[in-house]
């Protein structure tokens, strides 16, 4: 069976994946899924049509626009009702996604 | 926790043929990829429809399946013309070549072998989808995401053999440059007359934002003409906010004929140029007839269709005639989604992650769903409606929902129309690379 060298492989990408990024608590893979909700609006190539780039963001930043929006502190409807879904392991997702996106 | 491990512990969820095939391509992503290269032994994706829906999906499993999977995606048209923002064009602030969308970078970036084509049957059984040109094309998962195709005889008097007299616009290119050519060269004074459509229909804002756009032209080139909105409906999206509006921007231009009025008793005469609302018969210069919708054709011969909608599992979007086969977007019976480009794309982003799940033994997340719906009433009065959504057992279900304001200040209300257009630009680089 392939298993063996499949499974360094794997954890190989994993670890790639996971950890070569600085500072990114969050998991990578979920953010990846969830930023799928983000990319119909904002462009994964970081420009600017009329909805602003999130991805040349610190992550801090990053945290601490999308807590704004969920506490209600910064005004925007559409970006309340998104923000105001995510838990905070989600938000550090996301920003550990983003965080490694150019 | 390894993505091995988590193979380890989904064998269950795949199906006996997916399961295998994925153990092969992963072996053979170790030893041979110039096999892989040539496309066997990986397990195979078919996509029938490169819209909204349709190309979403291609483009996610082709991107996060990093090769592991192979995906054709079919679609007759070499250009896609949205049908989102192409009011818009009617109205003047974008060119029809800005709509237009070409599949290149999916076939040259993301490896998805997009077949020029149309389906014309599938064989659940043998799993194979037949096209046109005579190809046959086998699948482990299908997704079909075709859109619509009209009712037939919805709009007595009117059929597609007569859509160039009376155009619909309902499916963008050719169809929205017929109805801006219409308008432009209708005589002063004359009327543009609407037939909107019944529930459920693509784009709930969508005959509304044309009435808006429409008036928006006539009041520069032909201020004395009329618009008459012939609708069976009792209400419809956004309606005061739209009201509100006409009566600001377009005074007197625009009459509704609802159902109370005979709306729900009309006939079509394209020779004459008539519509007969309940015996009152008014002659018109441009007749819009929207019909009424179902989903696209290949749905129905797909047998996965219960009446004029495919009916999907909320979690995956996964047909409830067949778990091996997805339907996406306007052609689905999801629930509470309105149909539009953001709500396919949404669940394209989500099927897409249950296709790679099922097939590779990635891993996968609950699903979760959003949409927003911008409509231009006049240059930078923009409004929006938008919902977010999770998966219950039964259905998309509504958790949350915003809608503009009727007193919204001018800044806020340029603002919305600003972000529409960024919306534009995202979904179409989500959608196509
Ligand atoms: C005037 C108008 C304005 C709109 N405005 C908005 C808006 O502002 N925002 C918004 O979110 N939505 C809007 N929409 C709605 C949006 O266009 C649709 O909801 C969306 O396109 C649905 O995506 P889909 O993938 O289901 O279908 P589509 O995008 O229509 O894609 C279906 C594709 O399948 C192909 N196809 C069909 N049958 C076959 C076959 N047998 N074989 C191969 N290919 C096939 C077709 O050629 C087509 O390209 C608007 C619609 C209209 C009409
Ligand atoms: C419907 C479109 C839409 C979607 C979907 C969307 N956003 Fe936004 N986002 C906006 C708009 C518009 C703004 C600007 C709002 C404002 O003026 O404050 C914004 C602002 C932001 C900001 C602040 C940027 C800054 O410069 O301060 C962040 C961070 C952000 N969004 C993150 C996200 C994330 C993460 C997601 C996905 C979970 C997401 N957005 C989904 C439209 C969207």
């Amino acid at each position: 069976m392939a298993r063996g060298p499949l499974m360094i492989l794997c954890l190989a990408a994993i670890l790639a994946a996971g950890f070569s990024r600085v500072g990114a608590a969050g998991d990578v893979e979920l953010g990846q899924y969830l930023a799928g909700e983000c990319l119909g609006c904002h462009m994964a190539d970081g420009s600017d049509h009329g909805i602003p780039s999130i991805i040349r963001l610190s992550e801090a930043d990053f945290v601490m626009a999308l807590n704004a929006y969920r506490d209600g502190l910064r005004a925007h409807r559409v970006m309340q009702m998104i923000a105001g879904r995510l838990s905070e392991s989600e938000i550090a997702a996301l920003a550990a996604y983003f965080g490694g996106l150019e | 926790m390894s993505a091995t491990g988590k193979r380890r512990q989904r064998p269950s969820t795949l199906g006996r043929r997916g399961f295998l095939a994925a153990g092969v391509a992963a072996g053979a992503s170790l030893t041979a990829p110039h096999v892989l290269a040539q496309g066997h032994g990986r397990p195979r994706v078919v996509v029938i429809g490169g819209g909204a829906g349709g190309a979403t999906a291609a483009r996610y499993i082709a991107r996060d399946s990093k090769g592991e999977i192979a995906v054709t995606l079919v679609e007759p048209s070499r250009a896609y013309f949205t049908c989102f923002f192409s009011n818009l064009y009617i109205g003047g602030f974008t060119g029809l070549e800005d709509i237009a969308h070409t599949y290149g970078t999916l076939a040259a970036k993301y490896g998805i072998n997009v077949v020029h084509d149309w389906a014309i049957a599938v064989d659940r059984d043998a799993r194979a989808v037949t096209l046109a040109g005579g190809a046959v094309l086998p699948y482990d998962k299908l997704i079909l995401s075709p859109g619509i195709d009209f009712v037939e005889d919805a709009v007595p008097g009117w059929s597609v053999a007569a859509q160039n007299a009376m155009p619909h616009a309902y499916k963008a290119g050719s169809q929205s440059e017929l109805l801006k050519a219409q308008v432009m060269a209708m005589p002063a004074g004359g009327t543009f007359a609407m037939v909107a459509p019944p529930n459920p229909f693509r784009c709930p804002p969508g005959p509304y934002e044309r009435i808006s756009m429409v008036a928006h032209v006539l009041r520069q080139v032909n201020p004395t003409a009329r618009i008459l909105l012939i609708d069976p409906k009792e209400t419809y999206s956004k309606q005061t906010l739209f009201e509100l509006g006409w009566e600001q921007h377009y005074p007197g231009m625009i009459e509704r004929i609802g159902p109370d009025f005979g709306a729900d008793k009309l006939r079509v005469d394209p020779v004459a140029m008539t519509v007969d609302i309940d015996g009152m018969v008014e002659k018109v210069d441009v007749c819009n007839v929207i019909p009424a919708q179902q989903a696209g054709r290949i749905a129905h011969l797909a047998g996965v269709t219960d009446g004029r909608w495919a009916p999907v599992n909320a979690a995956d979007l996964s047909s409830k005639m067949d778990p091996d086969v997805h339907v996406l977007g306007d052609a689905a019976a999801q629930g509470d989604m309105p149909k539009s480009a953001f709500a396919a794309n949404s669940q394209a982003k989500v099927c897409a992650m249950a296709v790679r799940g099922a097939l590779t033994g990635s891993r996968m997340f609950p699903a979760r769903f959003a949409n927003t719906c911008w409509s231009l009433i006049a240059p930078e009065d923009g409004i929006k409606v938008g919902g977010i959504y999770a998966a219950t057992p039964d259905k998309i279900a509504t958790v949350g929902g915003s809608i503009s304001d009727t007193g919204e200040d001018r800044a806020t209300r340029k603002a919305t129309y600003e972000e529409s257009v960024g919306w534009y630009a995202g979904i179409t680089a989500d959608m196509f690379g």
